[in-house]
């Protein structure tokens, strides 16, 4: 038939793995956690002029349970880490989350009574931009960061998800 | 109505009350007791001072002063055109003073703020609770023997691990 002969033009083989983090990394869904300066940066990215859809990020969801990438934008008080801890135990598997500036970071300039001095002490950190607040591209090439981490995922990483 | 008159009749009015009475650059500046401070100012509000324009405190710790705190109120007369700024000194012991909430209800949640950042407390305040940090701090973080880093404070939270699904903070 002339179908068969025409399979090798039409088919491209892949594994699962591939197509799987292919299709997460292209279509990440991020869950803005804005709390200062860093959030306005981060809705400059959201912009034309940066334009995070390139990414396919465009999708931001104010609700965690939509959302599978936590962007921490901003300092993050002591009476605000339990709620930041509330909102990533609820974001569904797989996740991912970005530390966006060197207050999220590492508090920043802010060596306080009431600031986090960082939020990986509390909750796990895939990728951390720094700046004071990181231009827009810094979140972007954060991002692309986040894309290279789900393209080495492998089976075992999705079955230790559960 | 001038306002050395007022001052005049201030002194009159709560002799044993009033610490001193001092002006700059035409802003007169009352220190004051902390136990009278509602009379003080109730009669200031029965004067024209009509608005309560800021409240707030200071540590005298290492300034010096009449006592360890001042409770702090700037008043502004909206008729006169004229402004007043009171202090009300309490001791490092048990600080208390009278709330005047009842006088200005903008106070309700400066008061507050005092007594979150001093523990400064205000008898008859209708809600006397923290306003900024959360309800189970402990200590005034605006006190000058406050740590500035605060005492362990930024570090007493539980560890969300990955991978955590279906287990609950």
């Amino acid at each position: 038939m002339g179908l068969i002969h025409d399979t090798k033009s039409n088919v491209l083989t892949t594994t699962v793995e591939a197509a799987v983090n292919w299709g997460r990394k292209n279509s990440l869904w991020p869950m803005p956690f804005g709390t200062a300066c860093c959030g306005i940066e981060l809705m400059a990215a959201l912009a034309s002029r940066s334009d995070i859809a390139r990414f396919g990020a465009e999708a931001i969801r104010f609700s965690p349970r939509q959302s599978d990438l936590l962007v921490v934008a901003g300092r993050i008080t002591i009476k605000m880490m339990p709620v930041l801890q509330r909102i990533y135990e609820q974001m569904p598997e797989p996740k991912w989350v970005i530390s966006m500036g060197a207050c999220a970071s590492s508090g920043g300039v802010f060596d306080t009574y009431s600031v986090i001095q960082g939020i990986d002490q509390f909750i796990p950190v895939d990728v951390y931009v720094p700046g004071c607040p990181p231009r827009p591209e810094g979140l972007l090439d954060g991002l692309m960061k986040i894309q290279k981490l789900i393209e080495k995922e492998t089976f075992s990483d999705y079955s230790k998800r559960k | 109505m001038a306002i050395s008159d007022l001052t005049t009749r201030l002194q009159e009015k709560f002799q044993e009350s009033i610490l001193d009475v001092s002006e700059y650059n035409g802003e007169v500046s009352i220190n004051v007791k902390g136990l009278v401070i509602l009379e003080i100012l109730s009669f200031l509000k029965s004067d024209g001072f009509n608005f309560l324009v800021d409240l707030t405190a200071v540590d005298n710790l290492t300034l010096g002063g009449y006592d360890r705190f001042a409770v702090v109120y700037h008043l502004l007369s909206h008729e006169n055109v004229e402004r007043i700024v009171v202090k009300a000194y309490v001791p490092e012991e048990k600080p208390s003073l009278p709330s005047v909430e009842s006088l200005w209800k903008s106070a309700n949640w400066q008061e507050r703020e005092v007594y979150d950042l001093y523990g400064i407390e205000f008898e008859g305040h209708p809600n006397l609770i923290r306003i900024m940090n959360p309800d189970e701090f402990e200590g005034h973080p605006l006190r000058k023997d406050f740590p500035r880093q605060g005492r362990e404070q930024r570090k007493d939270f539980p560890v969300v691990e990955r991978m955590t699904r279906g287990k609950r903070l």
